[in-house]
């Protein structure tokens, strides 16, 4: 039947677009199209919109609690709280090569992973470690409660007043 | 003719219904007899659903040990173990950060079997995973992933990053501080992956740290997405083997004199109507087979070519049972003697020193230790991408179905420095790195 077609059309245009064949093509284009859909929206669907963690934003208490001399770490929080007479700051305690905990000592940083060093400021000092440990904003709340915000780094060496 | 019939049944006592019952279901249940024939051998492997796999007949190349060592089947009867096991670990054991590890206690006290079922859960993965290589080291070393095997071997490698991707979220399960730390760190290296590494990571943990999350998601994998997977492509696998024309074997194995005289075969269109005929008769004479649908390209050959082949039934079967068993007593043995660890609950300020991966990711976690990127993503990337290409531009067809064929000196050298290099890193990872990832002497 449609081969009778085909040949119908050709004696018309010197390019025959056989109906048959744009049907198929936008068939299969639909069916690509919304298998692509599908792939996508399983991906969104798998991407959580709220995590269930830590909060990225957290009170730490009042700066009294840390004396002049402190270098903490404070485990679920995953940051080191250090204070070196009024100044304070709040240092990742993530190692930047593969995210194990590094310890916290009085001359830095080591990690017990695959041995990254860092300095008192988190500079890398020897090991694997592509970056510094990063630091993260520490600021006064209101009620005179430290807060430090993971979602904000600043540049090391930028240190908070009490 | 069709009343006398009828006939006939309404006749039928009910006693003689009721005594033919166990034969009647038996019947319907297994379409013949033990087979003492070869047309009946045929005929049990065509009708049985788990004898249907296999091709009626083998050839002989394919029955001998040394040749595949059955490396290939003792992998699947491990995965098997590991499914049957599984399985069963599932009754007791809940994905929670505050109950895994508890449950994983309560194996040793309050279950039954408990801690060997652990065990071969465990070992079965371990040796999984090292059966597994050598299989694909086997098949590389006999040049069987040539033309027209070129794709089973992609298909090998696949389910060889499954096997070690099963065995990496199954790792996590138990919660332990082994498992706490390898995955940190497994995942991590995940994040060095260009462009979409933060989002893989984050789409694997649904987090962006290693906790519940990580957790269910990994149990999901681990008991559900990648069994499936696997099993799938295990499939996959053995119907390309029968399609891809059975096991490699070197071409004279086929060109053996022949005395009988080729015009006694019948060619591979022979209706399948001959299974019609009654079991008395004498197939050697009168070779017929039927096939079940049309087979284009590389198969196993009937009637023209000489006939080094023998039934499947019960000649594979035994080989493939004696495997089987090997395999099962290996992993009872093992789990009887040795337990499978499980260290400290997980605290997540102390990473043990040194945060070990299992042992098949030390090499990995050796290289990572010089630098993430190439350690973690690069090289394993490009070495993935070499393992799948490789039956693309390996073209030769010399030196199939044989070891280490002399033709194929050259590719054979690569693979074993390929192979070397990694146990060598392997080595170094697991006896000669100590605290802080320093080197020390084991000695
Ligand atoms: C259908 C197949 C499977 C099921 C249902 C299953 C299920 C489980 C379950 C429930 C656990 C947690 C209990 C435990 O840790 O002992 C587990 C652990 C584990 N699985 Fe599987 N598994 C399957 C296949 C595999 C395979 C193919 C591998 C690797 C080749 C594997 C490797 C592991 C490992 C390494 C662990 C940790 C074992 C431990 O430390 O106790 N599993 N599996
Ligand atoms: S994770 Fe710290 S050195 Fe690798």
């Amino acid at each position: 039947m449609s081969e009778h077609n085909d040949v119908h059309h050709t004696t018309e245009s010197s390019e025959p677009i056989s109906r048959r064949k744009v049907l198929a093509w936008l068939t299969s284009m639909g069916i690509l199209g919304s298998a692509i859909v599908t792939v996508f929206s399983n991906l969104v669907f798998i991407k959580p919109r709220a995590t269930y963690g830590q909060p990225m934003r957290f009170s730490i208490g009042t700066p009294d609690e840390y004396p002049p001399g402190t270098r903490i770490a404070l485990g679920n929080q995953k940051v080191a709280v250090i204070r070196e007479g009024n100044k304070m700051a709040a240092i990742s305690i993530t190692c930047t090569h593969l995210g194990c905990i590094v310890g916290v000592a009085d001359t830095g940083f080591a990690c017990p992973c695959h041995g990254s060093r860092f300095d008192q400021d988190g500079n890398v000092t020897g090991g694997p470690a592509p970056k510094p440990l990063p630091w993260f904003e520490l600021s006064m709340a209101p009620n005179g409660e430290l807060e430090i915000d993971k979602s904000k780094e600043i540049t090391a060496g930028k240190w908070f007043t009490v | 003719m069709v009343y006398r019939m009828s006939d006939n049944i309404q006749k039928k006592s009910v006693l003689s219904v009721l005594l033919g019952f166990p034969s009647a279901v038996w019947t319907s249940v297994f379409r013949n007899d033990l087979p003492h024939t070869d047309l009946g051998r045929s005929r049990t492997s065509f009708t049985n659903f788990f004898l249907h796999i296999h091709p009626v007949k083998v050839h002989k190349h394919t029955l001998r040990p040394w040749f595949t060592m059955g490396l290939g089947l003792i992998s699947l009867f491990l995965f098997l173990t590991l499914t049957v096991t599984g399985v069963l670990l599932m009754f007791y054991y809940v994905p929670s950060t505050t109950q895994a590890y508890d449950r994983m206690l309560d194996l040793r006290g309050s279950v039954a079997f408990g801690v060997f079922l652990r065990n071969m859960h465990r070992w079965s993965a371990h040796g999984m995973v090292a059966v597994v290589f050598l299989h694909m080291c086997r098949v590389f070393f006999t040049g069987s992933y040539k033309k027209p095997r070129e794709f089973n071997w992609v298909i090998g490698v696949l389910l060889f990053l499954l096997t070690l991707f099963l065995s990496f979220t199954g790792y996590l399960l138990p919660w332990d501080q082994l498992a706490f730390w390898a995955i940190t760190v497994g995942t991590a290296i995940a994040g060095y992956a260009p462009v979409f590494g933060n989002e893989i990571r984050f789409l694997l943990l649904g987090d962006t740290t290693v906790g519940q999350e990580a957790l269910l998601r990994f149990y999901v994998l681990h008991v559900a997405v990648l069994p499936l997977i696997t099993t799938l492509l295990i499939a996959v696998h053995f119907w390309r083997i029968r399609k891809d024309g059975g096991m490699s074997r070197p071409a004279e194995a086929d060109i053996v004199v022949s005395t009988e005289p080729t015009s006694k075969t019948v060619s591979a269109g022979a209706p399948v109507m001959a299974f019609a005929g009654a079991d008395g008769i004498n197939v050697i004479e009168k070779k017929r087979y039927g096939i079940q649908g049309l087979v284009r390209g590389p198969f196993t050959k009937v009637g023209n070519v000489p006939d080094n082949s023998v039934f499947s039934y019960p000649n594979l079967l035994l080989a493939e049972l004696f495997v089987f068993i090997l395999t099962i007593l290996g992993v009872l043995l093992v789990s009887f003697f040795f337990n499978a660890p499980l260290e400290d609950p997980v605290n997540i300020l102390h990473p043990p020193n040194p945060a070990k991966a299992p042992w098949y990711f030390l090499g990995l976690q050796e290289m990572v230790s010089y630098s993430a990127f190439w350690g973690g993503v690069g090289i394993p990337g490009l070495e993935v991408l070499i393992l799948l290409a490789l039956p693309y531009f390996d073209r030769g067809q010399k030196g199939i179905g044989v070891w280490f064929s002399r033709e194929r000196l050259l590719a054979n050298t690569l693979f074993m420095t390929f192979v070397f290099v990694n146990i060598l890193l392997i080595i170094i990872g697991t006896f000669f790195r100590g605290q802080n990832w320093e080197f020390v002497s084991p000695f």
